[in-house]
């Protein structure tokens, strides 16, 4: 009951007009973001970073996460309209959602996705806000060996589940972890690997990096194949038909609590979730052959699975302070630029601040549901934009973005490298999103190693001996052995690619 | 090089990397009296980079070869990506003397011209970066790059 006493006072601050404002502006970005091809939330997130120096660190998180979030229901229009995933979790929508288009009924597939994403989205954060102060309770106990455990589980699954390969994988994940080693050790004040140059005492920044490798390659790889894309069709009827309401809403409901439990796994992305749930309606129906040609459990399952997962996935971020996709390692590095540390103390010293970012969320799903339903048929309008258009204006307010991080070129420059690095390793299948979250985790793996080192008088293999520490490290060596078996016998169908949420 | 194999050229600059900041990862203090010391975590992490590397240049070897014609596009494609590193290139080098607004035109116009008539291009590149440098000059107030003259 302390949870709800909190939650009104979170939603006191929420409802300041303010934050209403940054709200709408946070999910309107989400939305367009994620109507757009060729822009996902991590580079929008990325972007409007910069833009949050001046504002309340609520008001800030307030927007970062509403992009998060609001993204989801964006890229579900592009997919049922023209058949072109504005985002990698709506790739599943495909499916069925633009077949029923053809048949006239896309009011219905967004109609019933909307409905879906606001019951996963609402019951979802219910869930953070419960289950939240419990984990983050018990994860005050955790020593550096236990936190250094997790992380390494983390990065495990990460690895284990995305992208083809393995020893890919890897490359990734240590480019990242050595990239942020760069600059001043702030433990023991050590210079590293600046080579002279005086901008890479303070490191390389989040931002850049994540803009370059998810936004300028994106760019680069969208330039390379202008297409013209399909005139979306008029959107008309957006409740589906009176038998259709009970199967719908019990895809919803198993959308729901796929979702979200997938998104407790640290190292899962918001795609999982959607082809599982995808594969149980399709598997449970009674009919499964109308599957691809437009059913409507099709979309409405996977549309709310991905929304749940949205929800859960910030759980791992506000209790353990451990991000399990790019997006959300960028919304980290968001609260440390204002001041907070993510993790267990956070629900203990800033309630204030927690209650509200959750309120928000309500709000905000609220907002989106409002924004998708009767106002569908204009989203689609700007989907519609050509993108040899698109893809300049793009670059051109990603470099903007890129330079106010530090109001230098400098910062455009890195963006620059490390767009063109990206192009390549995405053309080679490198997978791009180990090297954003290694990148941030990377200080902390550092501190808490050290410390256990330090506490167990440099004997490493006593993290084997505590209990949580050892648990964690144990599994991560299982599921790398699975990864390494499935590499070797090539069964590895890669799970679900290399995604930004 | 078209002909060449990517992975083992990306493996190359994996190694290479990792190697640099092996060596570099020695003058670190590996331990101090007071406990590990920041060199440490750098040698393990490139150490096994760098195994891991070599893994992968034998992996593209053996198992998988993909050449830059493989994964390069050809022709007007390449020419479209190529425009996109030039015109960044190019604001670069332009935008601290002539200011944004000339630099950004340049940089739009470059990617336009090839799918617009020229005209359109150039009144698209201008008109777009005009109206970024007022948003972001007088609304967000981010000090752009200016000109002698302020703009």
């Amino acid at each position: 009951m302390e949870a709800l006493g909190q939650l009104i006072g979170g939603f006191e601050t929420a409802f300041t007009w303010w934050n209403l404002l940054y709200c709408l502006i946070g999910v309107t970005v989400g939305m367009l973001v994620g109507v757009l091809p060729g822009l996902g939330p991590t580079t929008g997130t990325a972007l409007l970073i910069p833009m949050t120096f001046g504002m309340e660190p609520v008001s800030a998180i307030i927007m970062l996460s509403g992009i998060y979030y609001g993204s989801m229901y964006g890229g579900t229009i592009t997919s049922v309209l023209i058949n072109t995933p504005g985002e990698a979790a709506s790739v599943i929508t495909c499916l069925d959602g633009h077949p029923l288009a053809k048949q006239g009924r896309a009011g219905v597939a967004l109609g019933v996705a909307g409905i879906g994403s606001f019951i996963g989205g609402t019951i979802s954060i219910i869930g953070l806000a419960f289950i939240g102060p419990a984990l983050a309770e018990l994860a005050l106990k955790f020593g550096p060996p236990e936190f250094f455990a997790l992380m390494i589980f983390g990065l495990i699954m990460v690895i284990g589940l995305m992208g083809r390969s393995l020893i890919r994988g890897l490359i990734a994940a240590f480019i990242g972890l050595i990239l942020s080693l760069i600059g001043m050790d702030p433990v023991s004040g050590a210079v590293r690997f600046t080579f002279g140059e005086a901008h890479l005492m303070n490191g390389l920044d989040l931002v850049t990096v994540a803009m370059g490798l998810f936004g300028l390659s994106e760019i680069l790889f969208g330039m390379e194949n202008l297409q013209k894309l399909d005139k979306p069709g008029k959107v008309k009827g957006l409740l589906p038909r009176k038998e259709e309401w009970r199967p719908t809403l019990n895809a919803i409901g198993r959308g729901t609590g796929l979702g979200f439990f997938v998104g407790l796994i640290p190292g899962s992305n918001s795609v999982i979730p959607a082809i599982l749930s995808y594969t149980l309606e399709k598997r449970i129906a009674k009919d499964p052959s109308r599957f691809g040609k437009g059913a409507i459990e099709g979309v409405a399952g996977p549309e709310t699975a991905n929304n749940s997962y949205c929800g859960a996935a910030l759980i791992p971020l506000f209790t353990l302070g451990i991000p399990s996709s790019p997006t959300i390692a960028i919304i980290l590095g968001a609260f440390i630029m204002h001041g907070l540390t993510p993790g267990p103390t956070l629900f203990q010293n800033n309630p204030d601040f927690v209650w509200a970012i959750i309120a928000s969320m309500f709000i905000g799903n609220l907002i989106l549901l409002i924004m998708n339903l009767p106002m569908a048929g204009m989203w689609a309008k700007i989907a519609a934009v050509p993108p040899k258009l698109l893809y300049p204006l793009i670059l051109i307010i990603s470099i903007i973005g890129a330079y106010t991080v530090s109001n230098s070129l400098w910062d455009v420059g890195v963006m620059f490298v490390f767009g063109i690095a990206g192009y390549i390793m995405k053309k080679l299948d490198i997978p791009m999103a180990p090297i954003v979250l290694t990148f941030v985790l990377s200080k902390l793996m550092e501190n808490s190693l050290l410390q256990s080192i330090k506490m167990f008088d440099g004997n490493v293999l006593q993290l084997f001996a505590r209990p949580i520490s050892g648990t964690l490290l144990v599994l991560s060596l299982i599921v790398l052995c699975l990864s390494v078996i499935a590499e070797v016998k090539k069964k590895k169908a890669g799970f679900a690619s290399d995604v930004e949420m | 090089m078209k002909r060449q194999n990517a992975g083992v050229w990306v493996g190359g600059i994996v190694v290479l990397f990792a190697l640099v900041i092996f060596i570099q990862s020695f003058s670190l203090k590996y331990y101090t009296k007071f406990g590990p010391g920041p060199g440490l975590f750098p040698i393990w992490l490139s150490g096994i980079l760098l195994l891991i590397g070599i893994a992968y240049i034998w992996h593209s070897f053996k198992k998988e070869v993909i050449t830059w014609a493989d994964i390069l596009p050809k022709g007007r494609e390449m020419g479209n990506v190529l425009s996109v590193i030039v015109a960044v290139a190019i604001f670069m080098l332009l935008v601290n003397v002539t200011g944004f607004i000339i630099a950004s035109t340049v940089l739009l116009f470059i990617l336009l011209r090839r799918e617009y008539k020229w005209y359109t291009g150039l009144g698209i590149s201008s008109g777009v970066s005009i109206v970024l440098f007022l948003v972001f000059k007088s609304f967000f107030t981010i000090p752009l790059p200016v000109n002698m003259f302020g703009w």
